[in-house]
């Protein structure tokens, strides 16, 4: 076996070479990384939105919240339901909510965005333990006071703590907190009192859903049916982790096309950066190689040697990128939720499979790069490498 | 042969390692189009947006609806042409419930008038308006569904709850790049008619026409003036702010590709600076023996960056030429099929095209700038000397 | 010690108490010092000596290819002690044909356009440049060669195709820097003769570096150099 040392040593010795070869892998895989950090960020935030024992209740026919409404005598059916948990108070564990989207104008003054306004009753925390108040505190219930999510506060004027804006004409509310949710799709709205809420969307004696918590996860299937065989209701039953996962289909697949096809171009350029950097240290190293022949080693130990050269160049510039990417956990991102038509803040998720991949990833292309080289390195006739 | 003809000889030196870095580039090229494209394809709504438009809409939330006989009132505002209204009617095909397109109940004469870029047969267009359930489809959706003139097809509202029935009555085409060619219009009496008397007379938003498009945004706020005072307030703005609102909404999106286009460039810059860096390195000898004839350093430099310059060249049309093909014909046509909405047009701009080969050579070219200079700061005999 | 020639015309080449240091980091090393060396026009000298002997450098003066430290360099007429890089190059373009040990042809080229070359850096129109480099390959035999690729020639022929391209600008002076080392003996012969026709037939000057006795004995007239100074 060909010395580990000679496949570092050669690399070190071509220093520029090397030195820009591995910084091509490495913004590669910093792409490559980014892409699947941005992924990770969308699908936590809608992952962590909904959970599998909580069902989601809206209007028959409709997608979305903001396009939803459901009576509150049937709201109170849904949740006298008996496959609906019951808290050690007595009360429903369940919240009927008003959900709009608002028009609010973006910090910087380029135009107008779209920010989603949820209308909470009073127990909103104790249905939603994750959520909690970071800045301020919570809004007093029946007052004009709101709440915002951490992802958006600051990006549009008024919505700040202390700040206030206008939800409607003459009505305007005050920002008393900031929420936190581990980074799910709650970051990204605003939280004011229901009836408040209720009026300035005009959606009297309604509510937009209704999420229950059942007993278990397993009860969805029988709570379902409760619901929907009703006809006078005119409701219908989702989970609440595939009502997420529905809503985010069309940005997901939309983001997902756009990192295959990225990842697919970049890949194919790391490997041909590798291969042509191979390919090269190969060929001057022909004399090299005739004499490692003549010495003893065989044909499958250079071919292993400038395998391993080639995927440690890789690695190195892999663990640039990847180290690189880590910095884009403080990058907030911005896009449309098209299916609420309303902005969604999130991040970048660093999670060590990412870091784990985007290594695997640098190892592969660098062999897969280095393959043919090492190959020809292999093949060549002992004489004739010598002479060269 | 002449002095430029014996740079580009060169290329021709180390063929396989010239094929490899082309190749590399042309990929690079292809990303760098396919990225470009997809930024102006969705600002194309922006750039193509009609000047002489507005849009109104309630100002508190798009999902809230105003009067019908607020159209009475723009249409008699000063310095508006002609008006019409929609409203986002939220339909699916149940035979294809995962297709997305959207439906608009409208007021079909005044509608054609203020969108005169929906190109319809006069035969279309009698058969539309004298037929209460007719519908007018874009050829998009109509080749999506399999619709054609006369077909009955029944939608299931989403906001409006229930099975609607619609006869086909024409095929639009767009005369201009940004409409959306998978629209699905029909009559606003048929939707109107059919519902309880609280939900009726209600539209959806305002489109209206100037006569002088230089006063698109004073006659925006003489609107807004006038329904400030009533019970319900509008947001009026001309299409072209609506368009760049959305934009706006996709800030983070649009930024990321921005510098993964830059990052294109800089991996093309390091592919570039390799390949020529490894080929003035071995080609030391050889430069030592052009100065000793007598050629100059000038000369040296010359034929490096020509090299680099025709590499890049090659490298530049290789990969337009493979973006034709994958990007515009292959990925393009799939977005303007698929979600045609957001992306009704996805051509290659002749823009996008100049900057792909401009930076290729460029970038070539600066690649070679060091290698070049310190090729020709070489001693002749230091040249002669050097066995790299 | 110096070496002369009586000749009635003035030497081709004239070099008086030339020293040549390099320095390599903190060391300076002498390889001339203090030489005399004159060469007559129209002779065929060879330079010998063990490696380091200091004769490849002596060469390089001569073909002004590098600058003396100290002394004076006068070749063809022409001073070249004072000369800047640029003056060198265009020195050398006019006085000098090359021949190098490694062939060093473009492999990108082929024989024709290799022997062409130095006529770019003429005035001369391409037809003129053809024609010359054409008349030059058939002055070493190679015209049926014309665009055929270094690959393609054996070792003896692209030799002689670099000896064209030294002939093709009508040179005063051939310099030759180990041009037979790596040939076989048939090849080495076939070009030392080569060089011998330049020499008698077209009244070239002709300065050789060889480590070869055998193609020494072509020469009229072989200086021995050890550590940097005549024998």
């Amino acid at each position: 076996m060909v010395p580990v040392s000679y496949s570092v040593r050669n690399l070190m010795v071509r220093r520029t070479t090397t030195a820009a070869t591995a910084l091509g892998i490495g913004l590669v895989v910093f792409v490559f990384a980014s892409v699947l950090m941005l992924g990770a960020g969308l699908k936590r935030a809608m992952g962590r939105s909904g959970s599998a024992d909580v069902a989601i209740v809206l209007r028959a026919g409709s997608d979305a919240e903001a396009s939803s409404g459901i009576e509150l005598p049937a709201a109170g059916l849904v949740t006298a339901s008996p496959e609906v948990r019951v808290r050690p108070d007595g009360r429903s564990d369940a919240v009927g909510e008003v959900v709009g989207v608002l028009a609010l104008d973006r910090a910087g003054g380029e135009g107008v965005s779209n920010v989603q306004v949820r209308g909470v009753p009073d127990d909103v925390y104790r249905f939603r333990p994750s959520v909690h108040v970071v800045a301020g505190r919570a809004a007093a219930p029946g007052s004009d006071e709101v709440v915002v999510g951490a992802a958006i506060r600051g990006r549009f004027r008024g919505v700040d703590l202390g700040q206030s804006f206008e939800i409607k004409k003459n009505r305007r509310v005050r920002v008393v907190g900031v929420i936190e949710d581990r980074g799910s799709s709650f970051e990204s709205e605003v939280w004011g009192d229901i009836d408040t809420v209720r009026a300035a969307f005009g959606r009297e004696a309604l509510v937009s859903s209704v999420r229950v918590r059942l007993r278990s996860a397993g009860q969805l299937d029988a709570f379902k049916r409760a619901i929907e065989t009703n006809p006078q209701l005119g409701l219908t039953v989702k989970r609440e982790s595939v009502y997420y996962e529905e809503l985010a289909q069309g940005t997901t697949m939309f983001l997902t096309i756009l990192g295959l096809l990225i990842a697919f171009f970049f890949s194919a350029g790391a490997m041909i950066g590798a291969m042509i950097t191979m390919h090269a240290s190969v060929a001057q190293r022909s004399r090299e190689i005739g004499t490692l022949r003549a010495l003893g080693f065989s044909r499958r130990s250079i071919l292993a040697s400038f395998l391993f050269e080639s995927v440690v160049l890789s690695l190195a510039g892999g663990v640039a990128g990847a180290l690189a990417s880590l910095a884009m956990g403080l990058v907030r991102f911005n896009i449309v939720n098209f299916a609420t038509w309303s902005e969604v803040v999130f991040t970048f998720v660093p999670t060590p499979s990412i870091v784990a991949s985007s290594l695997l990833f640098a190892a592969l292309m660098g062999l897969l790069g280095g393959f043919f080289p090492a190959v020809r390195a292999a093949r060549m006739n002992v004489l004739d490498a010598l002479r060269a | 042969m002449n002095l430029a003809s014996l740079a580009t000889r060169n290329v021709g030196r180390n063929r396989f390692r010239t094929a490899l870095t082309l190749l590399g580039v042309a990929v690079a090229v292809v990303a760098f189009v396919m990225l470009r494209t997809v930024i102006s394809s969705m600002e194309v709504a922006v750039t193509h947006a009609a000047h002489d438009r507005i849009g109104i809409r309630h100002k508190v939330s798009f999902v809230m609806q105003l009067p019908r006989r607020y159209i009475d009132t723009v249409r008699q505002t000063p310095g508006v042409h002609s008006a019409t209204w929609a409203n986002w009617f939220g339909g699916k095909d149940p035979r294809n419930p995962r297709e997305f397109f959207p439906t608009l109940a409208v007021d079909p004469a005044s509608f054609l008038e203020v969108y005169d870029e929906v190109a319809v047969s006069p035969a279309d267009r009698e058969r539309w308006l004298a037929d209460r359930q007719g519908a007018i489809v874009g050829d998009q959706l109509a080749r999506l569904l399999r619709l054609r003139v006369g077909d009955t097809i029944t939608l299931s509202g989403t906001i409006y709850p229930g099975n609607w029935v619609f006869h086909v009555s024409g095929i639009y085409t767009a005369t201009r790049r940004s409409m959306d060619r998978s629209e699905f219009l029909f009559h606003w009496d048929y939707l109107n008619n059919a519902l309880p008397e609280r939900r009726r007379d209600q539209i959806g938003w305002i489109i209206a026409r100037v006569d002088d498009p230089s006063r698109a945004s004073g006659v925006s706020a003489a609107i807004d003036r006038t329904f400030d005072v009533q019970d319900i307030q509008t947001l009026s703005m001309s299409e072209r702010s609506m368009n760049l609102s959305f934009m706006g909404m996709m800030s983070g999106l649009l930024a990321a590709i921005n510098a993964i286009s830059g990052i294109i460039l800089l991996i093309l810059l390091m592919l570039f600076g390799n390949t020529m860096s490894m080929g003035v390195r071995e080609r030391t000898q050889e430069y030592g023996v052009l100065r000793a004839l007598g050629f100059l350093p000038k000369h040296i430099a010359g034929f490096i960056l020509g090299e680099a310059a025709a590499l890049g060249l090659a490298a530049g049309v290789l990969g337009l030429a493979l973006s034709y093909p994958l990007v515009q014909y292959g990925l393009g046509r799939w977005l303007e099929e698929n979600m045609g909405s957001m992306v009704p047009y996805f051509r290659i701009e002749t823009s996008t095209a100049a900057q792909a080969l401009g930076f290729s050579l460029l970038l070539g070219v600066a690649s070679a700038l060091i290698p070049a200079v310190r090729a020709s700061r070489l001693t002749v005999t230091d040249a002669l000397r050097r066995i790299d | 010690m110096s070496s002369t020639e009586e000749s009635a015309a003035a030497p081709m080449v004239e070099l008086t108490h030339v020293t040549k240091t390099f320095h390599r980091g903190a060391e300076t090393l002498t390889v001339l010092d203090g030489l005399s060396l004159s060469i007559a026009e129209g002779s065929f000298e060879a330079l010998m000596g063990p490696s380091g002997s200091g004769k490849s450098t002596l060469l390089n003066l001569v073909a002004g290819l590098d600058r003396a430290t100290s002394g004076k360099v006068r070749v063809a007429g022409q001073d070249l002690t004072a000369m800047t890089d640029g003056d060198l190059a265009a020195f050398r373009a006019r006085y000098i044909g090359f021949i190098f040990q490694s062939y060093n042809l473009m492999p990108v080229l082929t024989a024709l356009e290799n022997v062409e070359l130095p006529l770019l850096l003429t005035k001369l129109p391409s037809a003129d440049r053809k024609r010359r480099a054409a008349t030059a390959l058939r002055v070493v035999g190679l015209e049926d060669r014309a665009d055929h690729y270094p690959r393609q020639l054996s070792g003896g022929q692209e030799q002689r195709v670099a000896i064209a391209r030294a002939l093709v600008n009508d040179p005063k002076i051939i310099v030759a820097d180990e041009p037979t080392g790596d040939l076989d003996r048939k090849s080495a012969d076939q070009i030392l003769a080569l060089l011998e026709k330049l020499n008698k037939d077209f009244k070239k000057t002709v300065v050789m570096v060889t480590h070869d006795p055998e193609a020494a004995s072509h020469a009229r007239v072989t200086h021995h150099l050890n550590k940097g100074a005549f024998q």
